[in-house]
Parts: C-alpha cells; sequence; structure tokens
C-alpha cells in the first residue's frame, strides 16, 4: 500500500494506491494515524481511485480513522472509489458518516 | 464436476492476495465479468481473514483449506480451519456483530459481505475443530 498527501488549503488530500486488507491494514491504519496526528486543516478526502481492492478490513480501518478525525473536529469525505470498492462501501452504509464526493 | 482445486496455506495475512487470486483465476474458464469475479475475491478475502484472525487469533502455523469446484456455470467455493470454531454462528453472521470489539480494526462485515455477494452462504462446524464455508455463484447468469 502505497500512500500520497497533499495540503490544498483547508483540506488535506491522501490517495490510497494498491490493497487494503488484513496483510496491510495495520500499516495503512499506522499511516494515516500519523497524518491525523500533524493535521491541521478542517477537511480530509480520502481519495480511492487508485485503490484496486478492499475488504471489510478497510471499512474497520476507515472507521477508525473517522472516530479520531470527528474528535478533533475534521471532516472526512471519500473521493473516487473504484467500482468494486464502492460497492462494499455502499453495503456499509459508511458514506452516511463520510460522504462520497466525485 | 467439470473442475476442481484446492489450496491449502499458512494463516498469514499475506497470503490472502494470494487465495483470492488464485480462486479468481480458476474461475476464469467461465468468462465472468469484472464485477463477478472482484465478488468473488471479496468474498474469499473476507473468509481467509476471518479464519486468521478469528480462528487461528493471528497463529500463522494454521492451515486453511480453499476448495473450489466448477460445476455448469457456477462456482463453489469452500473455506476451512481447524481454529477455535464459532459457538453461536446465527448471532455471528449478524451485521456488525465481532467479538473483537476492543479492536477497531473489526467491522463485524465479513459475513454480510460474503452473503451480499455471492449467491448462497452457508457456515457450518468443521467437524469437531474448526469451521466450514461455503458459498456459490452462479457466473454469467443473466446473459
Amino acid at each position: 500500500m502505497k500512500i500520497i498527501h497533499k495540503a490544498v488549503g483547508s483540506t488535506l488530500y491522501v490517495g490510497l494506491c494498491g490493497e487494503l486488507d488484513e496483510s496491510t491494514s495495520f500499516t495503512t491504519r499506522a499511516a494515516l494515524d500519523k497524518l491525523i496526528e500533524d493535521l491541521d486543516k478542517t477537511k480530509l478526502v480520502l481519495d480511492m481511485s487508485a485503490l484496486k481492492f478492499m475488504d471489510s478490513t478497510g471499512i474497520g480501518v476507515l472507521l477508525g480513522r473517522y472516530k479520531k478525525l470527528k474528535a478533533r473536529g475534521v471532516t472526512m469525505l471519500i473521493a473516487s472509489p473504484t467500482p468494486t470498492v464502492d460497492k462494499l462501501l455502499s453495503l456499509s452504509g459508511i458514506y452516511e458518516i463520510m460522504p462520497k464526493i466525485v | 464436476m467439470d473442475n476442481f482445486m484446492n489450496l491449502n496455506i499458512f494463516a498469514k495475512s499475506q497470503n490472502e492476495a494470494f487465495a483470492r487470486s488464485v480462486v479468481a483465476a480458476f474461475c476464469a474458464s467461465l468468462n465472468p465479468t469484472i464485477d463477478e469475479i472482484n465478488d468473488i475475491k471479496t468474498a474469499v478475502s473476507e473468509a481467509v481473514t476471518n479464519c486468521i484472525v478469528h480462528a487461528y487469533d493471528h497463529n500463522d502455523e494454521g492451515l486453511i483449506s480453499i476448495t473450489a469446484k466448477l460445476i455448469g456455470n457456477v462456482v463453489h467455493i469452500a473455506i476451512a480451519d481447524e481454529g477455535v470454531g464459532i459457538e453461536d454462528i446465527e448471532k455471528a453472521r449478524q451485521p456488525f456483530f465481532t467479538t473483537r470489539s476492543d479492536d477497531e480494526d473489526r467491522s463485524g462485515l465479513g459475513f454480510t459481505v460474503m452473503e451480499t455477494f455471492m449467491d448462497t452462504l452457508e457456515v457450518k462446524p468443521n467437524g469437531e475443530k474448526g469451521l466450514v464455508v461455503t458459498m456459490s455463484k452462479a457466473i454469467n447468469s443473466d446473459k
């Protein structure tokens, strides 16, 4: 899993590139937590356009990060998931708390 | 039966991608759509994760057996472990149920995803030890 990020104005854009499952969840969680720790923005957009695969372990990772961001008053959004990841995210109901943007 | 495969792997998380890719490749002769193949990969990944996290509690010397059969246009997949099993299978199949509520990386959606992405799902004890998850999916059924 490769994680890239770029700050634009009050938003931090974070791109997930690769596959998010049990084998990559620990490093993904650690990398995102480091970004959240240093965050001085009001919005975090998770770009999933290069995330080729995710299972429900990924849902758990997202929920954990959402809780941390919410506690700091930061809005979390999901951008451009691939159709297969989008299907899983829709099933989980996660868009209710972190809306999808195109 | 038109075709058969069996894969035995250690319960190591790095084997997840390998396992789902092998099953996906095995189904290729049925000419599945990308959506169908992704559904199968996701369901296999969920079942293997359950073995690693729940059945063996990250003891990576546990064995996972993955069997797949092609019968007509239907793929039948069985994923078995010899781990701790599940006391109340019906309860475990409920959405958002997890025994790992202390672990924030657990969504409790594994069985729900398998059930939604496949046509059938059966969860049974594996003899006296462990669990067998059996699932099937018709390929190209709407063509």
